[in-house]
Order: C-alpha cells, then structure tokens, then sequence
C-alpha cells in the first residue's frame, strides 16, 4: 500500500470532520453536510486503497470500484452522494448532517482511523 | 421502457413506506431520459431509516431498470416543504409504481393538462391539418384518440400529464402559441 496515499487521506478526511463539526456546532448545515460528505469520501478511498491498492480517480470510479468489490460501502457512498449534490439548492437538516456524520464514523471504523 | 410501474416489480418493503413514485423525466412519453427519479413517501421515522430503506429499495429496482436510478426520501412534512424542488414534479407527473396509478390520487386528485389555441389565423387548408393531426383521417387515429385526450370545446383539448411532450410537439407543427394549464380534478 502506497502510504503517503494513505497519510494524506486520513489527513484530510480528519481535517473534514473537524471542520464539519465547527460547522455543525455553529448550525451551518448545508456546509456541515458536504464536509462530512468529503470526510466520507477520503475515508472510502483509503478503504479501497486499503484493500485493493488503488485511489479512484473520479466519482464514477469510486462507484464502480465500490459497486464491484464493496457492496455495503457502495450502500454507503450511494445514499450519501444526492445530499452532496444537491447541497447548493436544498436546505439540509440537522438530521440529515447527523446521518452523514455517522457514515463517515462507520467508514473510519472499518478503515481503523481515529477521527477525533 | 423506463415506466416501472408497467414492470409490475416485486418489491420488499417496510410498513412504513406510504408510496414509490416514478416522476420527472422518464415519466413524459417522447422524451429520452437518462435516468430515473424516484421519491420514496415514509411515515414520520427517522431519516436515518428512511435513508438505508430508499437505498435497499433503490437496489432492488436497479435489477429491473435499464437506466440508473436517482432515489430520494420523504416524509409528508419533508414532501410538502417549499424547499422541495421536486414537489411539483412528483404531486402532478408522479405515478405510484405500487398502485399504478397518479400519486396525487392519495389526496383525491387527478393531473389534467389543458391546453388552448386558437386557429383563427391559419388559413383553411391549415385548420383543416390541424384538425386531421388531433382527430384522425381516413380511419388513421389522430393524437387524441391515440393517447386519450378530448377535445372540451374548439380551442381547447384536456389530456393527461405524461402526453404533454407529445402534444405539445405536435400542435407547434402548425401553430406558434398556445397555452398550457396544468390542473387537478376531482375524481
């Protein structure tokens, strides 16, 4: 496994959920959302790095790795990816940040990465 | 063909789901979509529940579907709120792929397209096309025959939601403006 790959993904997925939760202490949502959304998705790429020693290039990438070799991550990255594009014209929820908060919580066990 | 509800799919699902609604893009006759959307309409549970259902529903449709599928979540609350861009879209296109039917008629409703012109400007020759194009010639169907539509009075034609592309398509071949009203009828 390429391990600078892997210390800039645990980097920036712990700097995400950080920020994300400045975010969500100050009920900023929408900004909330997306950066646990990213924090997410850093953590599914060092999953896959991880496992299969590849970085998906693109998101279709990640989905189809995810699709193929991951089905319950696929599960993970498929219900969480319409918040993140729709967070320019939907107002998203507390509710809603706390879900994705909690995949990406679920993805930092499986990766064995401590976030906070 | 994209009209799930047409495959008549076998679905597991929780009480807690109200509906599945097929709208947008692929609910309208003549269009070529990309992709199919979906709304999942939930009892009051948790999003979090309501998140992990729509996905193992989205996973059961994909094997039927030839087109991928964007699936999104709603309760009653979350459905009407005007932060739902897709309210329209899913209230007066949806259909229910449970019950085959318009999703509006959970609350009494049934989506009519009325759509008024006016022929006074053609000459005869054109008027008499226009006429052949809606009600047929020679025992060959016209469009409102072929998909359901009735003319209410000269001028204006009521047909259902999915036909509008089509209709619409079709009368600007002979006239440039006419308008379009979108309404519910009681059923």
């Amino acid at each position: 496994m390429d391990k600078e790959k892997a210390e800039i993904l645990e980097k920036t997925a712990k700097e995400y959920f950080h920020s994300a939760i400045d975010e969500l202490n100050k009920e900023r949502y929408n900004s909330a959302v997306v950066l646990f959304f990213k924090s997410l998705i850093s953590l599914i790429d060092l999953y896959i790095l991880q496992n299969k020693d590849i970085t998906p290039s693109s998101h279709t990438e990640r989905f189809r790795i995810c699709q193929n070799s991951f089905q319950s991550v696929y599960n993970i990255l498929d219900k969480n990816f319409p918040f993140y594009q729709d967070s320019y014209i939907q107002i998203m929820s507390k509710e809603l940040a706390e879900v994705v908060k909690e995949d990406a919580q679920i993805m930092a066990e499986k990766t064995k990465i401590k976030l906070l | 063909m994209h009209k799930l509800w047409l495959k008549k799919p076998k679905l597991n699902y929780s009480e807690n789901v109200i509906d599945i609604v097929q709208y947008g893009s692929s609910i309208i006759d003549g269009n070529f979509p990309n992709d199919i959307d979906l709304a999942v309409i939930f009892n009051k549970i948790s999003l979090k529940d309501q998140l992990n259902e729509s996905q193992d529903i989205k996973n059961q449709l994909t094997k039927i579907s030839q087109l991928p599928i964007h699936i999104k979540s709603f309760d009653f609350y979350s459905l009407f709120d005007k932060s739902n861009f897709a309210r329209e879209g899913i209230f007066f296109y949806g259909i229910s792929i449970l019950k085959k039917d318009y999703f509006s008629k959970i609350l009494g409703f049934t989506p009519r397209l009325q759509i008024f012109y006016s022929l006074n400007k053609l000459k005869k020759k054109d008027k008499i096309r226009f006429n052949y194009m809606l009600n047929g010639k020679k025992g060959k169907y016209g469009i409102l025959r072929k998909y359901g539509g009735r003319l209410v009075k000269p001028g204006m034609i009521e047909i259902s939601p999915e036909y509008e592309k089509i209709f619409n398509d079709s009368i600007k071949e002979h006239i440039s403006s006419f308008t379009i009203k979108k309404i519910f009828s009681l059923i």
